[in-house]
């Protein structure tokens, strides 16, 4: 039986400028929002799109990426017929190769795309937070008769260069494509996502690895070919919350936004719109006789003895009494020893930042950096880490780095 | 965790002493009662028996079970959605004069069919009134060294206050304390009305599946119902009967403020790490988000599960799955099982709320330390 729309989500970035962060897990494995991971965004938007075969392009550290994933059921994903499926690299008759860009990992994987039949794929990025219902998207496809539709969103005109930017006619329709422009025709930029008619998908991308001078990316070279065979192109608006959270400022952000759903318009507390993700397993958390707790997001198996305002505490972290914690992002089972300040920072999974250390700095000390420390990071009693600092190794007691 | 353990199956009777707690039962048994902030009393014993690897597990339900069916569904949350063994709900049979178990042995002879196919050697009977992490490979062992054909868990403490109400000829509930002589049960005392602490049993056995079989079908066919008093207690002479001591830590549900007490004691760290510390325990997943604290909630001593949203002020509390207390509501020393809502400046102590509880804003409700009030399930204080 055939599939109306199946998805590929591109999930083999790096993440390099999230460094600290992406040593040992690619960017949509990253943990964010107190109990998610990033893909289970585009993941969760998919299933409750009605979207149940999605491919995962993977490529880049896919070990905890496919841990993660499993066999899908956490999204509703184990299926009989479709379901979510982990697509790394593989060897072929022909040869093997690393997926050489975004074209090129879908092209790889055509013959996955052909077993289900599907009249239109959706291609999905992996690394951006968003709440969106493939549905309209695919409806606004539909009713243009369209054969290849990009998500736009609106940004202002001075940070339009920024981005990759589409053109359209009254109707929508694209007449132009620029990449990171110096001067803007346009303020609609490509959020990265595509429906295409699965016809014109196999044949450009045939077409596009046949052609040994492209650099096999979506963005610079078959949206182009599209353009210059004059293809059907249309630009879906979308109005709501979208972050692509590829700096650790952006990520630090995006977690901030979350905690203020009234003005962020990313609200996670929606009971029609859930997002999913693999549970921790972890007894519910336990504030102490001494914990002052504002305005954060906690989830299962967190210790607070401390002070915690402002922020977001991933399962199973520990706030020892005395220590405080502000405007900080604390992964998974990470340890705030007595009397250690942490603030405005993200730090990772399993860390032990020790008794009376400081981490980050507020902005308001006349610094605005995001300190990051990275997974396992062990920072001695009383050291300091600078507020733009970003920590990969231990930090003995006393040290500081900045 | 060790791999799966081919040498036990497991029998749940999750009814067992739903009497004592009459309010919370209403519309659920004693094994889907809530407890400890998002798991039911069932994860306890399912958890144990599968960090053990048993995992061909049958629960033998009486009634009031749809709540516990919905809670399980396949098993897939303890690992025990399985081609082989797995979960296996047993309801009873609907035949023409619909036949409900009254003991022990009538509801083990309703499935000894199906105990003649298994293959594992030894049968673990449990209720499920008890919240342990109980390691059952090491009771397994015991049996093995002494010999026994049955061993019984106890726990040495007192007869519970909500026990020693039961009438003495109450058929329904019995329970249980052992007289041993170096570790071999005696005697086995019925519905005993002793202070300071006892061998008080556990209500979980371990016998050997065939012995199991054999003692069934006896019993059965001279119309014996109760297998503590009809098969066990009227053969120690002849039976190996051993008792093993189980020192770790439990909450054994008998009445409403056991209850009460019993999610209280986890406010306490200590507590919490000996139930939970080893072992982890699993149960239905609902995909909640992260608890929001919003302004300056003032929260102290108090155990959250996810899904909540806070804005008042909590104390000395156990907060269920999608609770709501609102601006300026005061919440003390109290149990807000799952969905319930405190809306804004209503002022609660010493209360329990089943599900899906609402009390208006500005209410108050006032329980005390012996006597928390208890809101059931639905209800609308506004």
């Amino acid at each position: 039986m055939a599939k109306e729309m199946i998805a590929m989500i591109l999930a083999g970035g790096q993440g390099s400028r999230l460094y600290a962060l992406t040593q040992n897990l690619a960017k949509p494995a990253v943990p964010f929002g107190g109990k998610y991971r990033i893909i289970d965004f585009p993941l969760s938007n998919c299933v409750n799109s009605g979207i149940d075969t999605v491919g995962i392009l993977t490529q880049y550290q896919p070990l905890v990426l496919n841990e993660y994933i499993g066999n899908g059921q956490p999204w509703d994903l184990d299926r009989l017929y479709g379901g979510v499926h982990v697509l790394p690299p593989y060897q072929q008759a022909s040869g093997s190769d690393w997926y050489k860009g975004t074209a090129n990992a879908i092209y790889q994987n055509l013959s996955f795309i052909n077993r289900y039949d599907p009249q239109y794929v959706i291609i999905l990025s992996g690394d951006q937070i968003c709440k969106q219902d493939y549905n309209d998207f695919l409806r606004f496809h539909k009713e243009n008769g369209a054969e290849f539709s990009v998500a736009v969103m609106e940004v202002p005109w001075d940070e339009a260069s920024r981005f990759g930017l589409m053109v359209t006619d009254s109707d929508g329709r694209i007449t132009e494509f620029q990449e990171k422009p110096k001067q803007p025709k346009s303020n609609l930029a490509s959020m990265g996502i595509y429906i295409f008619n699965r016809d014109i998908l196999e044949k450009y991308l045939r077409e596009d690895e046949a052609n040994p001078n492209s650099s096999n990316d979506f963005g610079n070279d078959i949206i182009p070919s599209l353009l210059r065979d004059n293809r059907k192109m249309y630009a879906y608006r979308f109005n709501g919350y979208w972050k692509d959270v590829g700096t650790i400022s952006s990520l630090w952000e995006a977690n901030m936004e979350i905690m203020d759903p009234e003005h962020s318009g990313i609200n996670l507390f929606d009971e029609d719109w859930k997002i999913y993700s693999r549970n921790s397993g972890l007894p519910g958390h336990k504030i102490g006789t001494e914990a002052v707790i504002e305005n954060s997001m906690i989830t299962d198996g967190c210790r607070i003895d401390g002070s915690v305002k402002h922020s977001i505490l991933f399962a199973g972290v520990k706030v020892e009494s005395g220590a405080q914690v502000q405007d900080a992002v604390i992964m998974g089972n990470t340890v705030i020893k007595s009397g250690a300040k942490v603030s405005h920072c993200i730090i990772a999974e399993n860390a032990v930042i020790g008794e009376n250390a400081v981490v980050g700095a507020m902005p308001d000390d006349g610094e605005t950096g995001v300190a990051t420390v990275g997974p396992g990071v062990e920072i001695g009693k009383g050291a300091v880490i600078g507020p733009k600092a970003m920590v990969n190794n231990h930090v003995k007691d006393g040290d500081s780095q900045w | 965790m060790v791999n799966s353990n081919q040498d036990a199956l497991a029998i749940i009777f999750p009814n067992s002493y739903d009497n004592e707690v009459p309010a919370l039962v209403n519309e659920r048994l004693m094994a889907s009662i809530p407890f400890a902030s998002r798991y039911r009393i069932i994860d306890f014993l399912l958890s144990s028996l599968v960090n053990c690897g048993i995992d061909n597990i049958s629960v033998i339900v009486r009634k009031n079970y749809r709540s516990l069916m919905r809670h399980l569904g396949t098993g897939r949350e303890w690992d025990l959605s399985r081609k082989n063994g797995g979960l296996n709900i047993v309801p009873p049979y609907a035949e023409k004069t619909i036949k409900v178990y009254n003991g022990r042995v009538e509801a083990l002879a309703s499935i000894v069919e199906f105990l003649k196919i298994q293959k594992e050697k030894y049968v673990i009977i449990s209720d499920a009134n008890i919240v342990a992490n109980f390691d059952f490979n090491a009771m397994l062992d015991t049996h093995k060294e002494t010999g026994a054909d049955v061993t019984i868990a106890y726990k040495e403490e007192p007869i519970p206050y909500g026990f020693m109400n039961l009438q003495a000829t109450s058929t329904t509930d019995l329970y249980y304390t052992l007289s041993l002589e170096e570790g071999r049960v005696n005697e086995i005392q019925i519905n005993p009305k002793e202070y300071g602490p006892q061998n008080f049993s556990m209500n979980i056995y371990l016998i050997e599946r065939e012995l199991l079989i054999r003692e069934i079908e006896k019993a059965s066919a001279s119309g014996s119902v109760f297998f503590e008093r009809d098969i066990l207690s009227s053969q120690l002479d002849t039976l190996k009967v051993y008792g093993y001591k189980y020192d770790g830590y439990t909450s054994r549900i008998s009445d409403m403020l056991s209850y009460f007490n019993e999610n209280m004691r986890l406010l306490d760290n200590d507590n919490l790490e000996a139930l939970f510390g080893h072992a982890p325990i699993y149960t239905k997943i609902r995909d909640d988000n992260p608890t929001r604290y919003i302004g300056k909630a003032r929260v102290k001593n108090t155990m959250v599960a996810d899904g909540c949203v806070i804005e008042g002020e909590v104390e000395n509390c156990i907060l269920f799955r999608g609770v709501k207390i609102g601006k300026g509501a005061v919440v003390r020393n109290s149990i807000i099982m799952q969905d319930t809502t405190i809306m804004g400046n209503a002022d609660i102590d010493y209360v329990i709320t089943d599900k899906e509880v609402t009390i208006g804003s500005g209410k108050e409700l006032k329980g005390n330390a012996s006597f928390p009030v208890f809101v059931p399930a639905y209800k609308e204080m506004i």
